[in-house]
């Protein structure tokens, strides 16, 4: 792998990271603390598995992906919004549930433990541009630079992170929501929903981590394995923090932590007299680094956990 | 007490109960109705888990000393909590806290057990205080919430232990662990029978329980605790030092999950290895909330969640339930918990009915 290696690299490691930071995105603009994150993208990488490998197409898998970080959003939305809980011991409470249920689906449904079988991934990004390139009747092999090896999910994430970003930044549901976060009574007062915009923005959060979930397993890998995320819930969280609730600071972040992985991923075939372990650990020794940095002053939603 | 006092007292604790109580009922009623969805009888799980947990007296010697942790891990919890901190990071501070005691043990071979018991207990509760520090600054300084900052010193953590167990810490062999720690450092067995016995760790757990529970509710500076706990801003107004108060608990936190660790070395395992602990953190925020984190009560779950975990073989065995079915059972039962708000709202609705009604309001 070349030093531009790193660049793509970086890119297939901050794409799923982005697309669960903007779930987290919308649903803390909104007001609701989102700490499930974790747990949407481990159902959502399950679910694209199984939808998957019963359907046979992976494009159905990453909607199951979908399906999945939303089950968890309308979980958290009824739990934390209808019945007032908690709502970080709610997240926690349904990261676990969600280890527990993909785990045992996973023995239910294929009857292994650990590791799913493998099914069909998705197309890298040369492939999925050739089949349409075919289909529209335009000659010749698209060779794009950089990604064009690499799953399509990226451009996807991109393209589809940059429309989220813009429709919580400049639209007018966009401003909706963000009124939600800042000050419930007075978005209540002016005549929005607000508990209807707050469960909306927390499923369609949950559907993104769940799409950033079904990257790792149908994108990046081709099967589902326990545990998969690694905390990467967490660390979209901290991309957050880090990223000060604004869009731009998230894809900021979430291109420093993903530049994080990628670096310890290339580093790990280079110093191989160096233990494993310290390659394993740097991205979140990456993490907490940054965090110690202190960095512009945006403070989070004024109204964020409360109802 | 006079007659009107005990009257409010247990009014006042009917209260406190009216939203838990309910909760908890609910919960283990959507496990019931989860176990039939698996096609599994709710009441040959309630009696599988009760007679691998209680069946003979050596599956209530096991139970007794996986009770330990969980008292440990849930008090840390709960004493973080009651500063309206959140310590996720148990699971890591038991690691760090069981490697760097048995570390010490095995260095320290040559004092006596009186000396070196206690001096390993001390350096395990050092490590997961010192891990737990971080945290807390990172919260105070930085506006870091402790749930993210934990977990991801969690993973550190493990991977850090991974690293030393597997080299400079190892016994020298493949196996990822540590040379036993010298007999010295062993608790020795209260009661044995065969092969397992208890020793006093769970009964010091449950003290330390106790203890808690009474400084929190009987002392001073228990009461600027829950003062800190029911309002940071109102306590910072009224002269309490909030962040010391903060600082010192999650430290202390920090330590009993230490502490829970080292005592898992020197009464189960008797040395450190690779995957040490299977997810004792975890649980101790399960133990903790079911009961409100109030450690007076904590015995409850810890017994409740120690005989989940004694049974799972036998669950698996004869009911061919996988563990993950104990993790699943948690986090019901959390999520029920988290709604208490929702059940007592709708206890305190009746009453007021009730009230109306008797006293002729139609």
């Amino acid at each position: 792998m070349s030093a531009v290696g790193i660049v793509s690299l970086t890119a297939a490691k901050a794409a799923p990271l982005l697309l669960a930071s903007l779930g987290g995105l919308l649903s803390e603009s909104s007001g609701v603390i989102n700490f499930a994150l974790e747990g949407m993208m481990l159902i959502g990488a399950f679910m694209a598995v199984w939808v998957a490998h019963a359907s046979g197409s992976p494009w159905i898998g990453l909607a199951g992906g979908l399906l999945g970080g939303m089950a968890i959003g309308f979980l958290h939305s009824v739990v934390s919004l209808k019945f007032r809980a908690n709502q970080i011991v709610s997240s926690i409470a349904l990261n676990l549930l969600a280890a527990g249920v993909a785990g045992m689906l996973l023995n239910e449904v294929f009857g292994v433990y650990g590791t799913s079988p493998s099914v069909a991934g998705l197309p890298t990004t040369n492939q999925a541009l050739a089949s349409v390139f075919s289909k529209i009747g335009i000659a010749g092999e698209p060779e794009v630079p950089l990604i064009g090896g690499m799953s399509v999910l990226i451009p996807l994430a991109v393209l589809l992170g940059l429309a989220v970003m813009a429709f919580i930044a400049w639209s007018t549901t966009g401003l909706h929501i963000r009124a939600c976060g800042e000050n419930p009574h007075a978005a209540r007062a002016a005549g929005l929903p607000v508990t209807g915009i707050r469960f909306l923005a927390v499923v369609a959060g949950g559907g993104l981590a769940g799409l950033g979930g079904a990257f790792l397993s149908i994108g990046e890998l081709s099967q589902f394995v326990e545990r998969m995320t690694h905390g990467r819930g967490y660390l979209a969280i901290a991309a957050l923090i880090l990223g000060r609730w604004r869009p731009a600071g998230v894809l900021a972040a979430v291109l420093v932590f993903g530049f994080g992985q990628a670096l310890s991923e290339w580093l790990a075939v280079r110093w191989t007299y160096l233990p494993d372990q310290v390659f394993l650990v740097f991205p979140y020794a990456v993490c907490l680094s940054v965090l110690v940095v202190r960095i512009g002053s945006k403070r989070p939603p004024s109204a964020l956990g409360r109802l | 007490m006079n007659k009107a006092g005990l009257g409010r007292r247990i009014e006042g604790s009917i209260e406190s109960l009216s939203g838990l109580v309910p909760a908890l009922v609910f919960g283990f009623l959507m496990c019931a109705l989860l176990a039939v969805l698996a096609g599994v009888a709710p009441v040959d799980l309630a009696t599988t888990v009760w007679t691998g947990a209680w069946g003979s007296p050596d599956a209530a010697a096991t139970t007794l000393s996986k009770t330990t942790p969980l008292l440990l891990t849930g008090l840390a919890v709960s004493l973080a909590y009651q500063t309206n901190l959140l310590n996720i990071g148990c699971e890591g501070q038991l690691t760090l806290g069981a490697l760097a005691s048995s570390a010490f043990a095995v260095a320290a071979a040559p004092l006596p057990g009186l000396v070196l018991i206690p001096l390993t207990m001390l350096v395990g509760a050092g490590a997961g205080a010192a891990w737990a520090y971080p945290a807390v600054w990172l919260k105070q300084q930085r506006g870091v919430h402790e749930v993210i900052s934990t977990l991801l010193m969690n993973y550190m953590a493990i991977y850090l232990c991974e690293y030393l167990v597997l080299g400079p810490l190892g016994d020298g062999t493949a196996m990822g662990r540590t040379p036993e720690i010298p007999t010295g450092a062993v608790w020795p067995f209260l009661w044995r029978h065969g092969a397992v016995g208890v020793t006093a760790a769970p009964f010091l757990a449950l003290l330390l329980c106790i203890g808690v529970h009474l400084w929190l509710s009987r002392t001073c500076w228990g009461y600027e605790i829950r003062a800190v706990g029911s309002s940071t801003t109102s306590s910072r107004a009224a002269g309490i030092p909030v962040d010391r108060w903060q600082t010192r608990l999650f430290v202390l936190s920090g330590a009993l999950a230490g502490l829970a660790g080292a005592l898992e070395v020197a009464t189960v395992h008797h040395r450190f290895y690779r995957t040490f602990s299977p997810g004792y953190g975890f649980d101790g925020i399960t133990a903790a909330f079911v009961v409100n984190a109030s450690p007076g009560w904590l015995w409850l779950s810890g017994l409740f969640l120690a005989s989940l975990r004694a049974a799972d073989k036998w669950l698996q065995l004869s009911l061919q339930v996988t563990p993950n079915a104990i993790v699943i059972i948690q986090a019901v039962l959390l999520i029920s918990v988290a709604c208490q708000a929702r059940f007592r709202s709708a206890w305190q609705f009746m009453l007021t009915r009730f009230k109306e009604v008797r006293s002729g309001y139609r």
